[in-house]
């Protein structure tokens, strides 16, 4: 009888999977080496150093004194402020208008089909657009809202929606939710029809009506979209940019931080401040993606 | 939930999904028909009383000054834009699909070593927002280690893009692969193929909805792209529509009909798009929660 | 078409990572034309040695060889073998006559070559209609069949089956067992089969390999794992319903023994002369193994004492179920009586055995005692 093998991974067919397996993979790893991770690398680099002569400094290593500039600078912690009522306040009417809508359109309905090509529609468009068609409502002269608020004498002259106050950043934030609901619904949507209609079936045969169903059933069952919900609110409301731009362009009562790092890189040409304001972020954002995936591995458990 | 109270509800929720959803796409379309006379106009004018097509003439053939109020615009540069947009879209959509196909079938399925580390990676490039990386890119572009600079070209912006949604595509597929029955494959093997084969005569056709669906989103975000070309493109040899866009916002004051309908414009291939493949994108983004 | 071919597994062992080891040492061979069954319980390991024959999971150690050609090492496509699934596996893009031609087609078979195998299987399985219908426009047997006629048309030198059947109702599922001997028989290659039914297993297998926990625990004819099961393992798998088991004990009775079982004494002066395993067990426990149908209630033989717990009627005879007096609370036997037993639930009566028939096994090895 011929001596059994003991080999572990030198079959012919594991070796072959293991060459395909990294040559599929090599394409995309050298795209996001050479454009994400690298440049993320020089960044950081960047960051660290002076602005140089064109600042009246001398250039060289400076450690985190950017970081440090950039958290006591008066504009920038504006900036962080608005990002955060920006999130908190996007979140929440996402949130809400969520699951109204999942629930709207969890059960089959005539006309249930176009209704679902319709509520996509505002993800479809570039946000710059969605900013663009919102425009007109907010104009300061003769914009709809105005005109409309006018001719019911609510108001007796135009009023500038987006100059000053809590207003303006309530009114993006609209901009920015009506075109984010759309994916949020469809994420509570999916969650919903994860949900087997055994369930409230039981339920009903114990003595539930709606509402209880809704707030014992649903809502707990929910848990896990709206973990996802939330992380993905979050991601994209934190880097708000487009619909500002086009709605308010980089004025200060509404700056993000996004905004407010395109103004320091760009219009001022600060690639340290500005690099530091972009790292201080993409921390602050890592630290909560991190935080809502325990959350969300928790509450799958 | 039949009761009478709870269908008038139900009905008024979804009246206000409609309304909500396509009222602003619909104030567009109408700005797009006024003049500049009709959107100044008090009482307001829902509809254009006088419904004209001046807005797309003064847009895509340039005006001067005087007559549109104030933006100025050159013959062709908004059809240029289209164009641009339309070719980063399709080229990165192709590079992305066939990048993430293989990476998503290799770590999906293969079980190959390291293949959770290259998971864990590309998932998290996705959440790092894309703004700590735009500003060093910028220098990367312009000072590449080999070739020219690739600020304002149309293979320097795919690249990015490719970089940039490389992973969502994956992460995407990968959900999927995940759930496929791996026996067609295994009966390819048995068959007499070898695993490149399986991969593209069984596997790929396998993936075929998840692929078409990916594809539609892909488009749909490179079209939508924004910042990234904003900050890399300077001339009309890559400036893509949405930030030419951009361009009809005044300082002061904005002709509403000319941006109204480069709005428009900019948005019927996207909202084609969206409705054609409605079921597919829904699916896949429903399915990967 | 002549019976050719031989599948060889030897000293086959499969760890994997984590240390679970799914195969252990398995030896066996399919004979050219045999119908081969591996069974056993969910996790034995007859899917895992499968899959390594067939080429689809990494030896860890031992030897796989088809038609003495050594394959362990090679990939799938180079050793000749075809491989019906459990969930048919058919390609969903594909027609049905396109799925057949697959294999073919990859071999670079001559066109009229292929045409000529495919209508001429599609024939043996009634599947000429179906050719141009693409998987999802089938039933879940003709879908089977369609599996089988990809695997047909190869001409294989093995045959590997992996449960088959069963993703069908169960009527379909006994009209094609049918169908695959019939086909087999055609083809005459050496098919190993897998499945967990043990009803499949005997009657479709020329010889079953019993497999649990890896290990193979015996290799026979149907009757032979039938009348002589090697263990107490392969004795309660194998026979519907289940052989009972239960604890008893032998004394010496003058030259014999008696078994005490419960509150039973059955006499048995010529057990030890046939059994002489059991002389080292005098005095001690034993496993007792009786097979439903050899209980009785015509008092020939040795009796027991039992309270009916409930009958089952299957129209032509009876299934009882019989609590044995002086036994543990639940512990109940299963009895298939003849429907004139005349037995009614909850009454005390008496069943009989023959003692010749019983069967016994060390309590914790479990191994026979002959």
């Amino acid at each position: 009888m011929p001596k059994p093998w003991n080999r572990r991974g030198g079959d012919r067919t594991a070796r072959e999977t293991q060459i395909l397996g990294w040559l599929f993979v090599i394409p995309s790893l050298i795209a996001v080496a050479a454009l994400v991770l690298y440049p993320m690398a020089h960044g950081w680099w960047q960051s660290m150093n002076s602005g140089g002569f064109l600042f009246g400094e001398k250039p060289g290593y400076v450690g985190l004194r950017n970081y440090r500039d950039v958290i006591n600078d008066p504009v920038s912690r504006e900036a962080m402020a608005h990002t955060l009522w920006y999130v908190l306040l996007a979140v929440s009417l996402e949130l809400v208008l969520g699951i109204l809508v999942a629930v709207t359109l969890h059960r089959v309905f005539r006309g249930r089909g176009f209704v679902l090509a319709v509520l996509i529609l505002p993800w479809a468009l570039p946000s710059v657009v969605s900013g663009v068609l919102w425009k007109r409502v907010f104009d300061p002269d003769n914009g709809l809202l105005n005109s409309l608020l006018m001719q019911l004498h609510v108001i007796n002259q135009p009023h500038v929606w987006l100059a000053a106050g809590r207003g303006p950043i309530v009114y993006i934030t609209l901009v920015h939710v009506w075109g984010v609901l759309p994916l949020v619904s469809l994420i509570f949507l999916a969650g919903l029809q994860s949900i087997p209609d055994e369930v409230y079936s039981a339920s009903a045969v114990d003595g539930a009506g709606p509402w209880r169903q809704f707030r014992h059933i649903t809502l707990p069952l929910l848990r896990p979209s709206m973990a996802i919900a939330l992380t993905v609110g979050t991601l994209l409301a934190i880097s708000i940019f487009d619909e500002i731009y086009v709605l308010n362009g980089t004025a200060l009562n509404t700056r993000s931080i996004l905004i407010q790092v395109y103004n320091t890189t760009f219009a001022q040409a600060d690639f340290a401040h500005g690099t530091a304001l972009a790292f201080l972020l993409a921390a602050i954002t890592a630290v909560l993606g991190a935080l809502y995936a325990i959350a969300l591995r928790r509450s799958t458990v | 939930m039949t009761s009478p109270g709870w269908r008038i509800a139900k009905l008024v929720a979804v009246l206000a999904i409609i309304v909500w959803s396509l009222g602003p796409i619909l104030i567009g379309v109408s700005t797009s028909l006024s003049t500049q006379r009709e959107v100044n106009a008090i009482p307001t004018r829902w509809v254009p009383h006088h419904p004209t097509l001046q807005a797309y003439h003064d847009l895509l053939g340039g005006t001067s000054n005087q007559r549109a109020g104030g933006t100025v615009t050159e013959a062709g540069t908004f059809t240029r834009s289209i164009y641009n947009s339309a070719i980063l879209s399709a080229v990165s959509t192709s590079f992305i699909l066939i990048f993430a196909t293989m990476a998503a079938y290799a770590v999906g399925r293969l079980r190959f070593r390291l293949g959770g580390a290259v998971l864990a990676l590309l998932v998290g490039t996705m959440i790092v927002p894309i703004f700590v990386v735009v500003v060093s890119l910028f220098k990367v572009l312009a000072e590449p280690p080999v070739g020219p600079s690739l600020i304002d070209t149309k293979g320097g912006l795919v690249l990015v893009f490719i970089a940039t949604l490389t992973p969502l595509a994956t992460w995407l597929l990968y959900t999927q692969v995940r759930e496929m029955p791996t026996e067609p494959e295994e009966a390819a093997l048995i068959d007499g193929c070898s695993r490149w084969k399986a991969f593209v005569r069984i596997v790929v056709p396998q993936m075929s909805s998840g692929i078409a669906a990916v594809a539609a989103i892909m488009m749909l975000s490179v079209w939508g792209e924004f910042l990234i070309p904003l900050l890399l493109t300077q001339t009309m040899n890559a400036k893509p529509v949405t930030v030419q866009i951009t361009e009809y916002v005044g300082k002061y004051t904005t002709n509403y009909p000319i941006l109204a309908a480069a709005g428009v414009l900019a948005l019927i291939p996207p909202a084609l798009l969206a409705l054609a493949l409605n079921k597919r994108i829904t699916g896949m983004l429903a399915g990967s929660s | 078409m002549t019976a050719t071919g031989t599948i060889t597994l030897e000293s086959v062992t499969k760890h994997f990572p984590g240390g679970v080891v799914a195969v252990d040492d398995l030896s066996l061979e399919v004979q050219p034309g045999e119908f081969m069954v591996l069974v056993g319980p969910s996790g034995c390991g007859k899917t895992t040695a499968l899959r390594m024959v067939a080429g689809l999971e990494p030896v860890t150690e031992g030897q796989i060889r088809i038609n003495d050609r050594v394959v362990t090492r090679l990939p799938p496509r180079d050793r000749d073998i075809a491989m019906v699934f459990q969930n048919y596996a058919l390609y969903a893009h594909m027609t049905v006559r396109n799925n057949m031609a697959f294999g073919l087609k990859m071999a670079r078979m001559p066109k009229d070559e292929i045409r000529r195998r495919v209508d001429e299987a599609a024939v043996m399985l009634g599947l000429t209609e179906l050719l141009n219908r693409k998987p999802r426009q089938l039933s879940g047997g003709q879908r089977q069949r369609v599996a089988m006629g990809r695997a047909i048309v190869r001409e294989p030198s093995a045959f590997l089956m992996d449960e088959p059947l069963s993703n069908l109702d169960a009527k379909l599922r006994v009209e094609m067992r049918g169908e695959i001997i019939r086909v087999q028989r055609r083809i005459a290659a050496p098919t190993l089969y897998v499945t967990h039914d043990q009803t499949e297993a005997m009657t479709m297998g020329d010889r079953v390999a019993i497999l649990r926990d890896g290990l193979l625990q015996q290799l026979g004819t149907p009757d032979q794992v039938y009348d002589r099961p090697v263990n107490a393992f392969v004795a309660g798998f194998i026979g519907s319903p289940s052989m009972n088991l239960l604890p008893a004990g032998l004394e010496a009775d003058g030259d014999g023994c008696a078994i005490s079982v419960g509150g039973a004494r059955l006499a048995a002066p010529r057990l030890l002369e046939q059994r002489p395993a059991l002389r080292g067990y005098l005095g001690k426990p034993v496993t007792l193994g009786i097979r439903p149908e050899d209980f009785g209630t015509d008092g020939d033989g040795g009796e027991i004492d039992v309270t009916v717990a409930r009958l089952e009627s299957l129209g032509s005879e009876l299934v009882a179920y019989l609590a044995p007096a002086g036994m543990a609370a639940d512990t109940l036997l299963t009895a298939r009586l003849e429907r004139r037993a005349a037995l009614t639930e909850g009454s005390a009566t008496r069943v009989n055995v023959d003692v010749e028939r019983l069967y016994f096994f060390d309590p914790e090895s479990g191994a026979a005692l002959t």
